[in-house]
């Protein structure tokens, strides 16, 4: 009798051990995504409908394609048991499909595996790459702050904060409440990862596992908030960083900088009067400098907002707005901007990702350094030799 | 996309001991000059004093300044023209030979001898108070002092891998440059460096007035060429070669009409020779032949137009 709690077949594959085969496979998997499309079929030229989506079962992430759906469709966040599904391969990842032999049925959420089973690997934070899933990590939390989001029509409360181990840290989003506080020590299962603004990111939902934990050899928030500056090159090749810091020369000044106009709403940049998004609104003054900060290693761009553009320039919004007023040309500001920075040496804190146009850093801090030239030059004496 | 050159900080020695260069590759490829110091420079960060420029275009639609750069290592022509409008701007508002950061783009300009001239185009430029020299002096020293420091630890063990350089630190830049300065200036005497280098301790240290007390090098340099025996062919050209050479103005043409200041850059316009199969060799013995006949002239090292355009200024 306990044979027939048990699935149909006890052989369900992990969507992350599969492989592109020529047998049938069967697999479980929740929906995560589903739409509706169509083709024609060349034989008869009459429209048919199939879905694809994407199907996870906590390991991976794999696209299917539901040939001759049923007619109601699927509704996202079903757990489906496929026996005898095809697994195919595209652009190297697998991809599983839906034929008329293939047998699909509701299945129950408990059946899925566990996501914090101890053959999940544990894995290092500098490790995780986009769309990795299936891996538990130990972190300790960084920081972390509240944020209300609009989803649709609908407004949920995320969290947002850093997460670091020995290796690196991430930057996390939850779009659940673990009741997390910076400091605490965590091991984290049932995460996943995306990229946003081309840096790893890992996300949080209400299947994921979040356990206390003690004793891990974890750094401490103020070790990763306030690490020594690294050279450029070397932060460049790491793709950035979520903390990092970095000391060089301002070099140029690259547009938008200076005077812009924002979005009373959203803050964006408008252009013409025009929001991207609100479209016609009465923009607010602002000031920034995207700063090329340059050290002999490499260089990046530091996108500074207005505080640190009023620190660095020594001029403040209202008497760049009275400049404009004696002498209405942006672009003059814009200069006078550029050549009361040029030169200057900085050390920047904060977030730093790669891009093609190269290294570009949103900072959290921006100070003037001031270099110990005696010390350094006698360092550089000895060094010379008598 | 190309990415954003680094600044190289320089020490005004080594841009006028780097003499070779090397071509980077694709569209609108960067051409970079390397040092026996192991630098691989395109843009440069240099600091010295810098004397009030003069006017070196002859067109006045056309203005193009230099100025000399003297740090304690030696002097540089540092240039401005009206690609370089805030450059040009800041070059002409020093009146008096006075501290200053420049950064700029590397120029070599090689005549027919062989004999190389290195000058800075500028891009930015800004005076520099006694304490922000010795800053910028300080951070030229160090960083030549670690490429310096590379290339004799290359010389030194040249089997030592460069994962293992990389491991320490050494950055990939820095240890393609210095390998690269081994190749391509396998005879010279590096024991000098060091004691050019020395020379900037004084003026870091605040001991020496500011360094204007170096060789110059004369303010205006005449560039003659000296053609080659072999290159020198009085005799009637034939069919090919005066085919050779209407494609040599051909593409001069085009490239002065392209350009901001009519003037055809020579090395754009070799290597646009040497896509259509004209070897370097060739296109100077058209050039020489050129200017012999008075068709071709170059007011500005480097640079190229129709003689006929000198009537105007």
């Amino acid at each position: 009798m306990t044979e027939a709690a048990e699935p149909a077949s006890p052989t369900d594959t992990r969507l992350r051990d599969l492989r592109p085969t020529d047998a049938p496979v069967q697999i479980l998997g929740r929906v995560v995504t589903v739409e509706r499309r169509e083709y024609t079929n060349t034989a008869d030229g009459r429209r048919r409908t199939f879905l694809s989506g994407l199907l996870s079962d906590g390991t991976a992430t794999v696209r299917f394609t539901w040939w001759e759906p049923p007619a109601e469709g699927v509704d996202r966040g079903t757990v489906l048991r496929a026996v005898n599904a095809q697994v195919r391969e595209f652009r190297g990842r697998p991809e599983v499909s839906f034929g008329y032999r293939t047998r699909v049925a509701p299945a129950s959420e408990l059946e899925l595996p566990p996501v914090d089973g101890d053959d999940i690997p544990l894995r290092k934070i500098r490790e995780l790459g986009a769309s990795d899933e299936g891996f538990r990590i130990e972190g300790r939390v960084v920081r972390i702050s509240p944020r209300t989001v609009t989803v649709g029509t609908e407004q949920r409360a995320i969290y947002e904060g850093l997460l670091a181990d020995r290796s690196g840290s991430i930057a996390f989003t939850s779009w659940s409440d673990f009741a997390l506080q910076a400091g605490q020590t965590v091991r984290i299962a049932g995460g996943y990862v995306r990229m946003f603004r081309n840096r790893p990111q890992l996300n949080l939902d209400e299947r994921s596992v979040v356990a206390r934990i003690e004793g891990a050899d974890l750094p401490q928030p103020a070790e990763v908030l306030s690490t020594p500056p690294r050279p450029i090159a070397e932060i460049e090749e790491a793709g950035g960083g979520e903390s990092i810091a970095l000391e060089g020369v301002i070099l140029g000044l690259l547009p938008p900088s200076g005077l812009v106009y924002r979005c009373p709403t959203c803050k964006r940049a408008v252009a013409g009067g025009i929001c991207p998004t609100h479209g016609a609104v009465q923009g607010v003054a602002d000031l920034r400098g995207r700063f090329v900060v340059d050290d002999g290693s490499g260089s990046a761009t530091v996108n500074a907002a207005r505080e640190g553009t009023e620190m660095l320039w020594g001029v403040s919004l209202e008497g760049a707005l009275a400049r404009l007023r004696d002498a209405p040309d942006p672009t003059l500001l814009e200069e006078q901007l550029f050549e009361a920075t040029f030169g200057t040496h900085v050390r920047v804190r904060g977030r730093a990702s790669k891009d093609d146009f190269g290294l570009t850093v949103y900072p959290e801090s921006i100070e003037r350094v001031t270099i110990e030239v005696p010390t350094r030059a006698r360092e550089l004496a000895a060094r010379l030799g008598s | 996309m190309a990415l954003r050159e680094t600044a190289w900080r320089e020490t005004v020695a080594e841009i006028l001991a780097a003499l070779q260069e090397e071509r980077g590759t694709g569209e609108r490829a960067a051409t970079y000059l390397l040092s026996p110091y192991g630098s691989r420079m395109s843009r440069v960060l240099i600091a010295g004093t810098l004397s009030p420029p003069e006017s070196i275009g002859r067109d006045p639609a056309q203005p193009f300044w230099r100025s000399r750069l003297t740090d304690p290592t030696g002097t540089v022509a540092v240039t401005a023209g009206g690609f370089q409008p805030r450059a040009m701007a800041q070059l002409r508002a020093i009146t008096t030979p006075q501290p200053a950061l420049v950064a700029g783009k590397v120029h070599l300009y090689r005549g027919n001898d062989g004999t190389g001239y290195v000058s800075i185009r500028a891009e930015a430029l800004r005076p520099l108070d006694e304490g922000q020299l010795r800053v910028a002096l300080l951070d030229e020293l160090s960083q030549s002092l670690d490429r310096l420091e590379l290339v004799e630890r290359l010389l030194k063990e040249p089997m030592v891998p460069d994962a293992n350089l990389r491991a320490e630190g050494i950055g990939a830049a820095g240890l393609r440059a210095a390998r690269e300065a081994i190749r391509r200036y396998p005879a010279i005497d590096r024991s000098a460096f060091r004691t050019t280098l020395k020379l900037l301790l004084p003026a870091i240290e605040g001991r020496a007035p500011s360094p204007s007390a170096a060789p110059g090098i004369p303010a205006t340099v005449r560039v003659t060429r000296v053609e080659a025996p072999a290159h020198r062919r009085r005799e009637a050209p034939s069919a090919s070669e005066r085919a050779n050479e209407s494609a040599f103005l051909d593409v001069m043409d085009e490239l002065a009409d392209g350009s901001m200041d009519g003037y055809a850059d020579y090395r754009e316009l070799r290597q646009r020779l040497a896509e259509r199969g004209l070897s370097e060799e060739a296109a100077e013995t058209i050039l020489a032949r050129l200017q012999d006949d008075g068709v071709v002239e170059e007011p500005i090292m480097g640079r190229l137009r129709r003689a006929s355009a000198l009537t105007d200024g």
